[in-house]
């Protein structure tokens, strides 16, 4: 299991922020999402509950595609929560491609910055669990790593909500920069590991080697005995 | 942005439209506790998109389902 959180200032008011939020999509930092659709929406005692399923291609490498199938549309979970008169917007996501194998776990919290009411923060945890597959931690670190790979120009947004709508974008990178770190170090241990046990493989298989050229050495010995020794046919 | 269904991407964008401005000039603002201006299109997109879940077999039941940690996660192939 790997876990990953990030805190993030918005310069902008939270009723800004959400509204950015909602618009967040098709994002140039993100373009592995290709979707997103309403499935339920309420408004229960002032809070406003959606219920998304976000369509998203990963480009999965060749590798990853073996251990966990195809790499075809994969699709996500939202659920969220807006209350206008606490000032939270929670959101939390889920997938539901892959479940057997993989856990994607994603939870966001918009809430005012209590040091400066024109500010926003955001609160960010996501959850990566892989079983049954070889290599689990290595796809681990491969799944938050390869949300890092995405492109990172900032482009201009000709929409209100623009700048907002910028920061929502540049702070992906931001955190995305921070996983891709992480992913390096654990994949550095992981060659460590690797190589090690490419070394007892070594040996082992050396070891075998040596026992089967003892082994061929007293068959072929025996086999240029005298012929009287030879069985008979 | 898409749908998951081809067909329900023009009733999306309308509803979108639709609800980024009740969400700002109505509900952030306190001043409507439901999305009445938007009811007859979220309907429509609505059904649009159950549909395509239904023909694309993609079951939402499955998410509030925990498969990690119990019977139905995915096994480790056996080392022989």
């Amino acid at each position: 299991m790997k876990i990953w959180t990030s805190e993030h200032i918005f310069s902008h008011p939270w009723e800004t922020v959400t509204q950015a939020v909602w618009r967040k999509y098709p994002n140039p930092h993100n373009p592995a999402v290709v979707g997103t659709d309403v499935v339920e929406r309420q408004v229960v005692n002032g809070v406003l509950h959606t219920h998304r399923l976000i369509s998203s291609r990963w480009g999965l490498p060749s590798w990853a595609q073996t251990i966990l199938g195809a790499d075809r549309v994969c699709y996500g979970y939202e659920h969220s929560e807006v209350n206008p008169e606490e000032k939270t917007m929670t959101m939390r996501t889920r997938n539901l491609t892959f479940s057997s194998t993989v856990s994607m776990d994603e939870r966001m919290v918009y809430s005012p910055d209590p040091t400066d009411c024109e500010k926003t923060i955001l609160r960010q945890e996501t959850i990566i669990t892989v079983k049954g597959v070889p290599l689990t931690s290595y796809m681990e670190d491969y799944l938050l790593n390869s949300i890092s790979t995405n492109s990172f120009k900032v482009e201009e947004l000709m929409s209100t909500y623009k700048r907002s709508t910028t920061e929502i974008f540049s702070h992906t990178k931001r955190s995305f920069g921070e996983i891709t770190e992480s992913a390096l170090r654990s994949v550095d241990d992981i060659s460590l590991v690797a190589m090690k046990s490419v070394d007892e493989i070594s040996d082992a298989a050396k070891k075998s080697i040596d026992d089967l050229s003892c082994a061929a050495k007293k068959g072929i010995d025996s086999f240029t005995q005298p012929a009287g020794s030879m069985p008979r046919i | 942005m898409n749908s998951v269904g081809e067909e329900c991407i023009e009733l999306k964008q309308t509803y979108d439209s639709c609800f980024n401005k009740w969400f700002a000039d109505k509900f952030l603002k306190g001043l409507a506790e439901e999305d009445k201006d938007c009811s007859n299109i979220f309907t429509a997109y609505q059904s649009c998109v159950k549909k395509a879940l239904k023909s694309q077999n993609i079951s939402l039941a499955e998410v509030e389902k925990d498969v990690l940690g119990t019977s139905e996660e995915n096994q480790p192939p056996n080392s022989s």
